[in-house]
């Protein structure tokens, strides 16, 4: 290693000061000019770049997205577009009425009955709850029963309490009572919802602004209770069962109820709805309501002022189980691993040569060496995951959406897409603090290789692992340890507010992604102050 | 020759990082296998390979392994007892014949153990999780002929990553860069043949990348629909191992120590 030797003679320098910029220049300068590290560096940022676009290049869907009359059909199943372009699902047993200008709908919803199909499950599978979580009940306000219109709804849920959902992505908890009256009132675009015990005292659960909701909108109650999926195994095999619920609405109120009430299985498939006839709703009068065969659309029954609706499917975004562009950026771990293995060298080089004594010597205070080799390293680290992230996710994006995965099932993304922004910039921060991780690793074993191996063992092993080991064991690895951070480069949004398997076969990690950020966050920081306390005790 | 092989036993025994390492790749064996084949459960008909199961630790222990074969060589270099090796030893070949022999033996012993233990907590744990001889899943057993294949293959796997570090060692010489590219050939490869979406590039992979196909020694069931045979599958990793060998040969022969 080259060494400029960065002199504690201090009397030329301002007075005083502690000297870790001093610190942070001679750190930078032992990086910089080591030929091999530098090349190092740019071999990292290549791998980067390369091998996700190689990826994305190889990764042909063999079941491309179909979309006729605004319906698609994606991974078997039935999508809807969204009042934001979004791939939703949007399938209900709605009982409505034509609502013309503003307005109040009120009733009271008491607890829900959950049922599902009878079906002979495979061993080992559990069978479905007795009322899904998600499945949910109430009021709400759509621009038309056409399936991924603009909506608001305020709803008892199974097991998430009152809630009020609008246009699909957005989901405000009310609170966790199992029966309540619900509201939903209309002034212009602007959709409230509100919840009360007892029918007199209102609470304000939260506001919609549906742009460009038609004058005239549907209003009404509804019911949906999405498929109860149970995985076993690794999570590559699961079975769906159809689930129902039932709702009893009393004590309905609408201003101007003018005529009578409809309804509408929307979203369900009609025999005529394969072909492009119509948006592929059953529209029945009040009564049974039978969908096509196999699946029971929904029902509504009257008796006395009482309603009882029933009803299956969702009203939710659309998640999608394969993610492509997150299988793509696994191909970032090549270009990683050289970053730890940099990360681990910028402290055992030193001891190797024996440069760590003279290091120590000009920085007395040994702790400030360890932060300053870290902010450096992390720095650097930063900018080589950025510059090859960015050059990757344009062209893999690209070539994703050549090989068949498109809208709006898989967002297209690019740098200034909020999700595209998200995995560019993780890719950065996940090389930067692995490579911190990797530093305090070599300045804990002192040997290169200890350290490469523990902190790649802990960053990139633990995903094998997951993808290997039974799905609750998989989940639970990927929660704890540092490959946590890896959902920062999940390419499809994920939603709490929807029932699905996250399998970590199909590269779904459990944490939101700056959850899982914080993990590796922490695993290095408690990491580097092991490694400041080794290397104050420890002899050099 | 003898005496280059007992200097290398020499300075293996008195490093003490040697015998930490033999140590790891015991205990990172025995104890993944051990994890996966208490928490795997076979609730009524299921078609795992208990014999494959038992030796998931394989994953982890050939890190181990990796490192030994990677210190072997490297520390030579980053020392300077690379140049007190060559006039003892004048003859390369002779040289990295000794360390290859090292290693093998080595490996040899910590596999085996690793093996044994990792069969033997599945033959004593799997019963328990459903997977009895009623169901078709007798206990595991050596005498079994594909478990006898399996285990025995596993420890020559593990054999054959040592080599193949051990020549990629001697051919890039620096700790950091070996470790660095053994890592991503034990677990980036394998990882991306897991999740890729082109079923015929995952068949690419599984047939021909080191540690895939190299792993196919341990299965012992549907070994009709594997993307490559078991003994042709630790062969392809032969393949690697003696491509990486002559490359470490041709540059440690070449090239100044």
């Amino acid at each position: 290693m080259t060494m400029t030797p960065t002199t504690s003679y201090q009397s030329s320098g301002p007075a005083g000061r502690d000297g870790f910029g001093q610190l942070l220049r001679s750190e930078w300068i032992k990086l910089r000019t080591v030929r091999g590290w530098v090349i190092a560096i740019i071999v990292a940022a290549a791998l980067t770049a390369v091998i996700p676009i190689a990826l994305a290049g190889t990764a042909t869907s063999n079941d491309p997205v179909t979309c006729a009359h605004g319906i698609c059909q994606a991974e078997g199943q039935v999508v809807a577009t969204g009042p934001a372009g979004d791939a939703v699902t949007d399938s209900f047993y709605f009982v409505h009425q034509a609502l013309a200008g503003d307005g109040t709908i009120t009733a009271r919803v008491s607890a829900l009955h959950g049922s599902s199909a009878p079906q002979h499950l495979p061993p080992g599978f559990a069978p479905p709850p007795s009322i899904e979580p998600w499945a949910k009940a109430g009021l709400m306000i759509k621009a038309s029963t056409k399936p991924g219109s603009a909506y608001a709804a305020v709803m008892l849920t199974g097991g998430h309490g009152v809630r009020m959902q609008y246009d699909f992505t957005h989901d405000v908890a009310g609170s966790a009572a199992s029966a309540s009256w619900l509201r939903l009132t209309r002034t212009g675009d602007t959709i409230t919802g509100y919840e009360s015990t007892d029918g007199r005292q209102w609470t304000a659960i939260g506001t919609a602004v549906l742009t460009g909701l038609p004058a005239t909108a549907q209003v009404g109650m509804f019911a949906a209770s999405p498929p109860f999926i149970d995985a076993i195994g690794t999570g590559d095999s699961t079975v769906p069962v159809g689930t129902q619920v039932a709702a009893t609405v009393s004590h309905l109120a609408l201003t101007d109820s003018a005529s009578s009430w409809v309804a509408t299985a929307v979203g369900a498939q009609s025999p005529g709805a394969g072909n492009g006839n119509g948006n592929g709703k059953v529209h029945c009068k009040l009564g049974n309501c039978v969908g096509p065969p196999g699946q029971t659309a929904g029902s509504v029954r009257t008796s006395g002022g009482t309603f009882t609706v029933a009803g299956s499917g969702d009203v939710a975004p659309f998640e999608p189980i394969v993610d492509p562009l997150h299988v793509t950026f696994f191909g970032t771990l090549f270009g990683l691993i050289a970053l730890i293995a940099l990360g681990a060298l910028f402290v055992t080089a030193e001891y190797r040569r024996g440069m760590i004594r003279t290091t120590v010597t000009a920085s007395p205070r040994r702790g400030r060496i360890l932060v300053a080799k870290a902010l450096v390293i992390g720095v650097v680290a930063f900018a080589a995951g950025l510059v090859g992230a960015a050059i990757a996710l344009p062209i893999a994006s690209h070539k994703l959406v050549a090989n068949g995965w498109t809208l709006p099932v898989w967002p297209t993304l690019s740098l200034t897409s909020g999700i595209g922004l998200r995995v560019v910039l993780g890719t950065a921060a996940i090389a930067a603090v692995a490579a911190i991780l990797g530093l305090a690793a070599g300045a804990i074993f002192r040997r290169s290789t200890g350290a490469i191996i523990a902190t790649t063992g802990l960053v990139v092993v633990p995903v094998i692992l997951a993808v290997v080991l039974p799905l609750t064991t998989g989940t639970w690895l990927l929660r704890i340890t540092p490959a946590a951070a890896f959902s920062l480069q999940s390419g499809v949004p994920r939603y709490s507010q929807v029932s699905n398997v996250c399998a970590p076969y199909h590269s779904c990690f459990p944490l939101a992604p700056w959850s899982g950020f914080a993990v590796l966050c922490a695993w290095a920081a408690v990491a580097l102050a092991g490694a400041i306390y080794l290397l104050r005790r420890r002899d050099v | 020759m003898r005496d280059a092989v007992h200097a290398e036993w020499t300075k293996l025994r008195t490093v003490p990082s040697s015998g930490w390492l033999l140590i790891a790749i015991i205990a990172l064996t025995v104890g993944v296998s051990a994890l996966a084949t208490s928490i795997v459960k076979c609730p009524g008909t299921c078609d795992a390979d208990t014999t494959k199961l038992s030796l998931t630790g394989i994953m982890l222990g050939q890190a181990a392994v990796a490192a030994i074969a990677v210190v072997v060589v490297t520390a030579e270099y980053g020392t300077g007892m690379i140049r007190v090796s060559l006039a003892a030893v004048p003859r390369r070949s002779v040289l990295l014949a000794a360390k290859a022999v090292m290693v093998t033996a080595v490996v040899l012993v910590a596999g085996s153990i690793s093996v044994l233990g990792s069969v033997l907590a599945g033959r004593t744990q799997l019963p328990g999780n459903g997977f009895t001889a009623a169901r078709g899943f007798e206990a595991l057993s050596l005498l079994h002929g594909p478990t006898l294949r399996a285990a025995a293959g596993s420890v020559l796997y593990l054999v054959l990553i040592g080599l193949f570090t051990l020549g990629i060692s001697t051919a890039l010489r620096d700790a950091g860069l070996t470790t660095a590219v053994v890592l991503g050939f034990l677990y980036v490869v394998p990882l991306i043949s897991y999740v890729i979406i082109s079923p015929v590039w995952q068949r690419r992979l599984d047939r021909w990348a080191p540690t895939n196909a190299g792993l196919a020694i341990q299965a012992t069931r549907n070994l009709g629909k594997l993307p490559i045979g078991p003994w042709a599958g630790l062969g392809v990793l032969g393949l690697w191992t003696a491509a990486a060998l002559a490359g470490g040969w041709l540059v440690l022969r070449l090239r100044d120590a």
